[in-house]
């Protein structure tokens, strides 16, 4: 349907449109789509249908001996009541997880936020000063990433220990008195962690935003009387406004589903979002009650996910 | 329960968080269908109790168990070269143990494990495994029962029972299983309280008692075990409830405060590993604690630190928290003959025993174990006397049971509210 | 002397005015920048190292140093990464798991992203977003999925443990090789493909002849981006792992963090993150090599715009 639009009304991508009509010509209709055809019946089977379990679950029942969830697949018959006790649990007084959610909210919008913070400034440098060293700095950039966050926590956590070396340092310098108990369930070491965990997530997509900023640009600000701090608010900020959206985005999604880090660094006073989850999906009788958090963490996610998206397919487009 | 204190110095490190595994279920496929067309009989919040009329067994109200199917005969031969196949916690057996086994029999052992209680349960009953033998807890015994799932022993195979077991396992038997019909005892502990004798004297702690655990003197260096019937059933009893399987909102109210009390007032953990790792290497000076935890802990002592740092409180009177582990012939077993035998073995008087002090540290209820000299022979630091589990204890103690349905959502409900942290 | 004298006022001075000009516009000289780039390399590979070196510590503190020895990796007859059943059953878990999501996860991903690319139907549109929504969707939103999937629906057909594992990876990591693969699609172009129509190929011959060498370097990256990930994946393995020997390293590390760790743990660590960084390496050097000539423009990007 698409080769008999007018050029320019509905696509404007040049080449590709040209190729779409001739690609059309010469090969069979089924040729192409069949390409997908395992991909999309593998996720159809193992994306999809996990999710309708997570429904039939969250809305199902549990069998009455060994109290093991007992998923109802037919929406007609779908109950709705642990779905909504266990949001009641969220907001209703008293409201039991909801010192959770709100922990997790706090952690995640201040973990993100360091994030940028410390991220924005590396990537700026590696994309803009760096010069001989770039691909040094870039090598050393990409490499947290590369290393497993489960190994990264425990060397934290290994450090962290009342007898490890950050305690040592602290107390060669006569900063504390007594060794600090990072693992008490302070937040602090839990966000820390959190940054330390998925930083990497935030560099490099601000790394590619920055590094493609045309150095002309730059001096057409300068050029035009700009100072150095005026052309990088007007110019250089929102010209990475994008990959500044996309990284938080990106570094958000996981640390809401995040229960690893709390579980490593913290307490149950750090408990968060991702924590009741995993603890109520292995309890007798809790099974709907995992499902529906399972549901709610969804709803949660959704919005960023889909502006994310949306985002990276602009991108993609306009490339 | 949903933690265990499956133990051996080794597989401790791997021990997940309570939760660890899996809880796969698995009703059968009629089941889901009866759901379907009829969904909503239960809710997680109470519901129907399953089993109908069935009794929940009590020390106080033993339960015989109704015999279902029919066990083997005594002169079944047995099978010759079979591969036995055993389901247990991960390195809740020494491997020598078993090495033994397989040359006394000429036979091979395949040695699956789990993770807890409920994935082990799950998987049994929705027939991804088909053991020869099992180690259940004792609360779930009647609910195997009931769904067919337990052979009945025969007792002739199992001599030992009669000869090396306390007489209360045999007769009147355990009152989870009188006349063990089906099972047979693998390792008994008591719950009581660890602590660093080097911070806290021993009359200290003989005053305090469970308050030990409450005590803002040792704030910040306080470990609690993290799991539902522990922490909570401990609670209940220091606040003078002595009955552990409550259904009683108020109680278990009382309980979670207290726990949240530990938490937020002396800065507690929640651990798995405090006692048996964390107290012999100083982190913590107090810490909820398994009697088998705190046997084993000496392995974790560093170089240098002697083993009478290590100290046990348990009430004089013995009325405290006990409980024990069984050893059960599947209905699935390929094997049953051998599986007696293997039964008896790790109820023998040497094979069990080295099971249990060269490796286990949880100690099985012998009457060839003498408990004066688990200390002369140092299987048991002199200090921890208390730790040493008698006849006398189990008889007495407070044993945590299978709770209704409805009465297991209020202690999660609880439990629950605790691991969200609070405000 | 009398230039000791005089040398010292000069980089005292220097400095001060050096202070001075980066109050009065930190962004010109990036010397801020630089420090907090340093400082974030050191945050960020310090306590790895660490943990590298612990591995080789003599005592069982993974916190206090007592001094150098083999004993966690070889030397120490149960505990030792090399004499501990269990650990060596994980590492190889870990790398069966890694091993067959690739030869999963890479060709039908490979093919999803031509097919998505050439192919402009309607349906194609709800197959791409679903793709993608895969490669965005929390990893514990879609571990605890299949957790109840496997559980339920696939209960007769597919028991937690390695299959189940190895299903889950594999549609976890499917979105890499899309996205990497598509990012080259767009790089060439169809003209090749139909320069090679145009002398008489049939399309299944320039699909073989010509467009999967010039997608060589993006399948590659594919292999070693979803090697890698796979090692490190912990959350859905954890969830779909069955019998305790289905547990991958990741898990092991977990679990042993979570109660009494030695440095046998470390070492376990440290063998993954030198298969990871391995793979990497091998995985880039390939990439070079393939892509010389072809332009730089998915060059790194690949490797870093995920």
């Amino acid at each position: 349907m698409e080769t008999t639009s007018p050029p320019g009304t509905k696509r404007r991508r040049g080449w590709r449109g040209d190729a779409d009509q001739r690609s059309g010509a010469w090969y069979p209709r089924w040729y192409w789509p069949s390409f997908t055809g395992p991909g999309t019946l593998w996720l159809v089977l193992l994306f999809v249908l996990p999710f309708y379990t997570v429904l039939s679950v969250a809305f199902g029942t549990v069998e009455p001996f060994f109290r093991t969830p007992l998923p109802v697949y037919q929406p007609w018959y779908w109950n709705f009541a642990t779905f909504s006790t266990t949001l009641e649990k969220l907001y209703v007084s008293p409201a039991i997880y909801q010192p959770a959610l709100i922990r997790t909210f706090t952690y995640v919008f201040a973990a993100s936020f360091i994030c940028l913070v410390i991220g924005y400034a590396v990537a700026y440098y590696a994309a803009r000063f760096a010069g001989k060293h770039r691909v040094l700095v870039l090598v050393l950039l990409v490499a947290p990433f590369w290393i497993s966050y489960l190994m990264r926590i425990y060397a934290w956590q290994s450090l962290l220990q009342p007898d490890g070396y950050v305690n040592d340092a602290l107390g060669a310098l006569h900063l504390v008195s007594s060794p600090v108990l990072w693992l008490s369930g302070k937040p602090v070491t839990v966000i820390l962690g959190l940054v330390y965990g998925y930083i990497p997530f935030m560099i490099l997509p601000l790394y590619g935003s920055l590094d493609r900023i045309e150095a002309s640009m730059l001096e057409a600000g300068r050029d035009l009387g700009a100072s150095p701090s005026q052309t990088f608010r007007r110019v250089t900020l929102p010209l990475s406004k994008p990959a500044i959206l996309a990284g938080l985005v990106i570094v958000a999604l996981p640390m809401f589903g995040d229960y690893y880090t709390s579980n490593l660094l913290g307490t149950q006073q750090t408990s968060m979002f991702g924590n009741l989850i995993d603890t109520s999906v292995y309890q007798a009788g809790q099974g709907p009650e995992a499902g529906s958090l399972v549901l709610i963490l969804m709803v949660i996610v959704i919005a960023p996910m889909l502006y994310y998206l949306r985002e990276t397919r602009r991108a993609a487009e306009s490339a | 329960m949903s933690r265990h204190p499956m133990d051996d110095r080794w597989s401790r490190r791997q021990f997940m968080r309570g939760a660890g595994g899996a809880a796969i279920a698995l009703p059968s496929m009629a089941a889901i269908l009866a759901a379907c067309s009829k969904p909503g009989t239960t809710t997680t919040d109470g519901g129907s109790s399953g089993g109908g009329e069935r009794q929940i067994a009590r020390p106080e109200t033993p339960v015989t168990l109704p015999l279902r199917g029919d066990s083997i005969a005594a002169d079944t031969p047995i099978e010759e070269g079979a591969t036995l196949q055993v389901y247990n916690w991960d390195s809740y057996m020494y491997k020598k143990v078993i090495k033994d086994f397989e040359d006394e029999y000429g036979v091979s052992v395949e040695w699956t494990t789990f993770n807890n209680m409920e994935e082990g349960i799950q998987k049994l009953v929705s027939g991804q495994v088909k053991p020869d033998v099992f180690f259940p807890t004792i609360d779930y015994i009647s609910r195997l029962v009931e769904k067919d799932l337990l052979l009945p022993l025969t007792h002739e195979l199992i001599p030992n029972m009669e000869s090396n077991v306390w007489p209360s396992f045999s007769d009147p038997g355990p009152f989870y299983d009188v006349g063990w019909q089906y099972t047979v005892p693998y390792t008994i502990y008591t719950t009581g309280v660890a602590y660093r004798r080097d911070r806290v004297d021993d009359a200290s702690a003989a005053e305090q008692g469970y308050d030990l655990l409450w005590n803002p003197d040792y704030s910040g260096a306080i470990s609690y075990y993290d799991s539902y019937r522990d922490a909570l059933g401990m609670a209940l009893v220091r606040l003078g409830n002595m009955d552990p399987n409550t259904g009683d909102q108020t109680s278990i109210d009382a309980a979670k405060d207290s726990v949240l009390e530990i938490l937020n007032d002396y800065n507690g953990r929640l651990t798995i590993n405090g006692t048996f790792a964390k107290l012999p290497e100083g982190e913590f000076t107090v810490s909820q604690s398994w009697s088998g935890d705190i046997v084993g802990a000496k392995w974790y002592l560093p170089k240098g630190t002697p083993e009478d740092v290590l100290g046990f409180w348990f009430p004089d009177d013995k009325v405290g928290l006990i409980s024990n582990d069984t050893i059960v012939i599947p209905t699935t077993a390929q094997s049953p003959r051998l599986a007696h035998e293997f039964l008896n073995f790790f109820l023998d008087a040497t094979h069990g025993y080295q099971n249990f002090a060269d490796w286990n540290g949880y100690q099985p209820p012998f009457t060839s174990i003498n408990p004066s000299k688990l200390i002369s022979d140092k299987v048991v630091p002199p200090d921890l006397e208390k730790a040493v589990v008698t006849e006398e204890m189990f008889t007495k103690g407070l044993v945590p049971g299978e709770l209704t349905p409805e009465v297991d959502q209020l202690w999660l409900n609880a439990w629950n509210e605790i691991q969200a942290g609070g405000g | 002397m009398s230039s000791a004298t005089l040398v010292p006022p000069t980089p005292a001075s220097s400095t001060a005015s050096r202070i001075r000009g980066w109050r009065k516009n930190p962004w010109r000289r990036p010397r801020f920048l630089q420090a907090i780039t340093i400082g974030y390399l050191l945050w960020s590979l310090i306590p790895v190292a660490i943990a590298v070196v612990f591995s080789f510590n003599s005592g069982r503190s993974r916190s206090t140093w007592q001094g150098a020895s083999l004993r966690w990796w070889n030397g120490d007859p149960f505990d030792s990464l090399f004499h501990d059943p269990t650990l060596r059953a994980a590492m190889l878990q870990t790398f069966r798991l890694s091993f067959l999501t690739v030869l999963i996860a890479v060709p039908i991903g490979t093919a999803f992203a031509i097919g998505i690319d050439r192919w402009h139907g309607r349906p194609a549109r709800p197959a791409n977003f679903m793709m993608l929504l895969s490669f965005v969707v929390p990893e514990m939103i879609l571990g605890v999925s299949l957790f109840l999937l496997f559980t339920n629906l696939f209960k007769n057909l597919v028991p937690l443990g390695t299959t189940a594992q190895l299903l889950g990876l594999a549609t976890f990591q499917m979105s890499y090789p899309v996205i990497i693969v598509r990012a080259r699609l767009l790089s060439i172009g169809p003209e090749y493909e139909e320069a090679a129509m145009d002398l008489g190929a049939k399309p299944g011959q320039s699909i073989r002849r010509v467009l999967l060498p010039l997608l060589s370097p993006a399948i590659l990256a594919s292999v070693a981006v979803v090697f890698a990930d796979s090692v490190d994946d912990f959350v859905i393995v954890r969830y779909l792992s069955g019998p305790a020997n289905s547990e991958p390293l990741s898990v092991k590390i977990y679990s042993a963090a979570r109660s009494s760790p030695t440095p046998a743990v470390n070492a376990a660590a440290t063998v993954m993150l030198m298969a990871t960084l391995a793979m990497i390496i091998v995985g880039y050097l390939v990439y070079r090599r393939f892509a010389r000539g072809t332009g730089d423009a998915g060059d790194m990007a690949s490797f870093t715009q995920l």
